[in-house]
Formats: structure tokens, C-alpha cells, sequence
């Protein structure tokens, strides 16, 4: 049989495409705050003391070398048998990504810790903030401004991951493609579609992300930051003129 | 300003003075270490060291690289532990010499002493005013309106009001190590140190931060300087400690650069001055 190529199915299928796309980036949205929030706490884990610290390092270790699908299908299936926790997979696929996912950004956020100074701890310890304030309010948004880039990877490998969530019926988009091919048979123009998708979504994370980098720089650049500084500017002018004011008045 | 020369405790005196006698005679003890020694790992970088610290007064500690005068200086505030001796701040005790529930809370102990770093250490990610009202407000408690407005009082001091919306980054060496004397200056402290602060500037800023230093010390704050600009040190020092080796190898009241005797003491200035 000699096939021809229908590429007119993506267009007439795009509403299925679509939802399938919507799927992927939903479980990838939730998973990943969940991930940044559970990837601080193992990266502060990793940097206590033992035995904590060769804790985290056993489970990052193990989570950083188990593949997506493993994942997905002990969540799913085997937690359901083990433990009597019956999950629906758009909750199995968020912890599956949050499992694996923790473990990557834990490094990520331990790298990004380690590279602030020691002086800036020091120095807000020196003012008489107390430790945990100078973590969340010096040290964290330092780190956090160095560890975006590479949440943003992160996110766009979450994405891709979700792919393998067709094994329990998760309707992503490589699952929509399957269902779609197994009536259609045009294996090559579908799934030419779906890596189109996973391509445009890598660039548009990729675009957002920069956009939160140029957001989070000192001083602050790009479009979405610049009211937020105009803002602050503009409150620390007021104080300005107020104080030149008393002074000039003395 | 006080004329009497303070002393140095060698062997500390077993009988505190009265407040009356010590305010009468040389002001209240603001700073008192007695047999402060300090190891990394198995290296032993002090010692076993007293000091003592009058209100008012202007101590300057110089030495050569690796006497132990920044470490000494870092263990007023507990940026270093003492590993063993007495750090008393303000008559309460916060050496090891004690159990650790009677010690002092170390939060309590650097909210009344400022510190200025080497290499400034701002927070990069604020404003020059947001580096001095995140102080206020950690410390003090202030709400955000009053510690604006504080912090640029203190901008104002140092004379840098106009740069209140600049970034360090947007800031030269010597801007920034002003608003780091004023982040400390904020929180009226009674006891500033200062660890080599013009060490990391380029000549020509140095003047600039030892212009508002002099201010400081005219202002009848307790200083206690580590530095290597002997210069100021003569000019500012009424109370002149030289370390070597992890101990004070010799000090002295004003005069000490002309009359100190300690043949390394002179060794080293002749190399410095």
C-alpha cells in the first residue's frame, strides 16, 4: 500500500492536539512549584549535617536515575497495590514528576546556595537578623535569581516527560496521538505534530523564563518588571523628599 | 571626649569596677574579652587574648597578615565562637566559659554592635535604602514607613541620600562601604567594629570612607578598627594594639607609634609606614 501523508489531520484533529497539550502543561505546572518547594527542602537537607544529609543524598541519587515511566508506574500502580493508595493520574503524574524532579532541582538549588558569599549571611547576621531571616530574605532570593535558568530546563524536560504518562492512560498528547493514529493510521504526520507541540512549548518556556531572569536582575530589565520598579523607585523618592525636607527644615 | 588613657587587662583584674567608679575614671565597659582563644580544626589562630573596650573609646588593632586581628575582632559579635575565654558585651557574658542557656542570645548581642566588612558585603538585591531598612526592620522591628525613613537619615549621615534608589552594583567600592557604615550606623549601636574597611578600595576611594569614620569617631561612638592605614590609625587610635602571631605583642594608649619598644612592632611599622 502506498501511503500518502493527510497533514490536513492535524488541523482537523487540533482541538484533541490541543486538550492533549493542555494536559501535559497542567500536571507540568502543578508539578513544578511542588517541585521547586520539595528541591529547596532536599538541598537544605543534603547541606545538614549527617545522618539527614547522606539521606538526601541516597534519595536524590536514586530519583535522579529512575526514568519517568518507572516513576509514573509505581506511583500508579504500585502504590495502589502496596500501600492501598489509589491516585487519579492526573495526581499519579504530578508526584511521579515531583519525585524525580525534587531530586534534580535539589542540586540545582544546592549549587545555587553554595555560590552566595559567606559575607552575606555574615552581614545579616551582623545587623542582628535572626538566622532564618537571613536565609529567607538574603540568601534565598540570591540563590533563587541563580537557580532560574535551570528551573526553567527543568520545566521543559518535565513537559517532555509527561509523554511517557500514556502507559497509564494520562490523556497528554502522546496519548492523544495514539489514540488518533490507531484509527487514522498516519503514525509520521501525527507524531510529527506532537514533537511540533513539545518544540513550541520549549520555546515559549524558555521565553518566560528569561522574562522572570530579566525580572529578578538588579536592576531590573524588561517589560514585566519595569512598573514594579517604577514603583519602588518612585516610594524610595518619596522617602528621599520627605527626609531632605526635615533636614532642610532644621 | 575622655582624656585618661584605658588599659589593656593582661591579666584581667578580679573586681569589676563600679559603674560609678568606671564611668568617673575611663566610661563603662562596652567590650570586655579575657583569654579569648580560637582554633580551625587543630590550628590554634589565637592564642589566648584580653581586651577590653571603654565607652567612647577608639581602638585600632594592625598586624601582619594572619595575626589573628580579624578573627579577634569577629569573635565580639560571634561571627567567630571563641573556642575558649570570656566575650562579655555590655556586662553580659557570651563566651563558652559558661553553659550555653546562660549565655546571652547572640541575636541580642549584634543588635547592639554594628559591624563593617572588608568587602561590604550589601545585599545586591536591594536598594542602597532597602540594604539599611531590612536592617531596621529585622532588628528593631520597625514597620516599613519608619524604617524607610530612618534609613535615609542614615543615607543622609554619609551623605549619600541622593543614590538612596541605586543597586550596590550601580554603586563604586567606596559609595557602598558608606551605606554599609550607615546599615550599621542605623541601628545605633553601642560599639562599631570595623574590619579592614578600606582594605578592598582603590586608593583614591579610600579617603572618602576614612572621612566618614572620623565623622563617626568625633560623634563619640566606641570603635574598635582593625586596619592597615597606619596614618588614621595615629591619628584616631586612643587605645593601639599590635598583634602578631595570635596574641597582643604590644600596645598602648596615643603616642604608641612613637613610643612603642616590641622590636616587631617596629619591625612591621618600619615596613608599613
Amino acid at each position: 500500500m502506498l501511503a500518502s501523508y493527510d497533514w490536513g489531520l492535524i488541523w482537523t484533529h487540533r482541538g484533541e492536539f490541543l486538550d492533549g497539550l493542555a494536559t501535559a502543561l497542567e500536571v507540568s505546572a502543578v508539578a513544578i512549584v511542588i517541585s521547586v518547594f520539595v528541591g529547596l527542602l532536599l538541598a537544605l537537607a543534603r547541606m545538614s549535617r549527617p545522618p539527614l544529609s547522606w539521606a538526601a543524598a541516597v534519595y536524590i541519587n536514586v530519583f535522579r536515575g529512575v526514568p519517568a515511566l518507572v516513576s509514573v508506574i509505581w506511583v500508579y500502580f504500585g502504590w495502589s497495590l502496596l500501600l492501598g493508595i489509589n491516585f487519579s493520574v492526573f495526581q499519579a503524574g504530578v508526584i511521579a514528576l515531583v519525585l524525580l524532579y525534587g531530586a534534580f532541582i535539589s542540586e540545582i538549588y544546592r549549587a545555587a546556595l553554595e555560590a552566595i558569599p559567606r559575607g552575606q549571611r555574615e552581614a545579616g547576621l551582623a545587623v542582628g537578623m535572626q538566622p532564618i531571616r537571613v536565609f529567607v530574605q538574603v540568601v534565598l532570593p540570591q540563590a533563587t535569581k541563580i537557580a532560574i535558568p535551570n528551573i526553567g530546563s527543568m520545566f521543559i524536560g518535565m513537559v517532555k516527560d509527561t509523554s511517557t504518562f500514556t502507559v497509564i492512560g494520562l490523556l497528554e498528547v502522546v496519548r492523544v496521538t495514539q489514540n488518533l493514529n490507531s484509527t487514522t493510521f498516519q503514525p509520521f504526520v501525527l507524531y510529527t505534530a506532537a514533537a511540533g507541540l513539545y518544540v513550541v512549548v520549549a520555546f515559549a518556556l524558555d521565553f518566560l523564563f528569561r522574562a522572570i531572569e530579566r525580572t529578578l536582575a538588579t536592576p531590573p530589565s524588561g517589560s514585566l518588571a519595569r512598573a514594579a520598579h517604577r514603583r519602588r523607585q518612585q516610594r524610595v523618592d518619596a522617602v528621599v523628599k520627605r527626609v531632605e525636607a526635615i533636614s532642610g527644615a532644621r | 571626649m575622655r582624656t585618661t588613657a584605658p588599659t589593656l587587662t593582661k591579666p584581667a583584674p578580679s573586681v569589676s569596677p563600679t559603674p560609678e567608679q568606671a564611668g568617673a575614671v575611663r566610661g563603662e565597659e562596652v567590650v570586655r574579652l579575657q583569654g579569648i582563644r580560637k582554633s580551625f580544626g587543630t590550628n590554634e589562630v589565637l592564642h589566648g587574648v584580653d581586651l577590653t573596650v571603654h565607652q567612647g573609646e577608639h581602638v585600632v588593632i594592625f598586624g601582619p597578615s594572619g595575626s589573628g586581628k580579624s578573627t579577634l575582632l569577629r569573635t565580639i559579635n560571634l561571627l567567630e565562637e571563641p573556642s575558649e575565654g570570656s566575650v562579655q558585651v555590655l556586662g553580659v557574658e557570651y563566651g563558652p566559659v559558661v553553659p550555653r542557656k546562660q549565655r546571652g542570645n547572640p541575636v541580642e548581642l549584634r543588635r547592639r554592635v554594628g559591624m563593617v566588612f572588608q568587602q561590604f558585603n550589601l545585599f545586591p538585591h536591594l536598594t542602597a535604602l532597602h540594604n539599611v531598612s531590612l536592617a531596621l526592620r529585622a532588628a528593631k522591628g520597625m514597620r516599613r514607613a519608619e524604617a524607610e525613613e530612618r534609613a535615609a537619615q542614615s543615607l543622609r549621615q554619609v551623605g549619600l541620600l541622593r543614590f538612596a534608589a541605586r543597586y550596590p552594583g550601580e554603586l563604586s567600592g567606596g559609595q557602598q562601604q558608606r551605606v554599609a557604615i550607615a546599615r550599621a550606623l542605623s541601628l545605633d549601636p553601642r560599639v562599631m567594629l570595623f574590619d579592614e574597611p578600606t582594605s578592598a578600595l582603590d586608593a583614591e576611594l579610600v579617603g572618602e570612607v576614612l572621612a566618614v569614620m572620623r565623622e563617626v569617631a568625633e560623634s563619640g561612638m566606641t570603635m574598635v578598627i582593625v586596619t592597615h592605614e597606619l596614618g588614621f590609625a595615629r591619628e584616631i587610635g586612643d587605645f593601639n594594639v599590635f598583634m602578631d602571631e595570635g596574641v597582643i605583642a604590644e600596645s598602648g594608649p596615643r603616642g604608641f607609634f612613637d613610643n612603642c619598644t616590641n622590636p616587631r612592632t617596629r619591625q612591621f611599622m618600619a615596613a608599613v609606614l
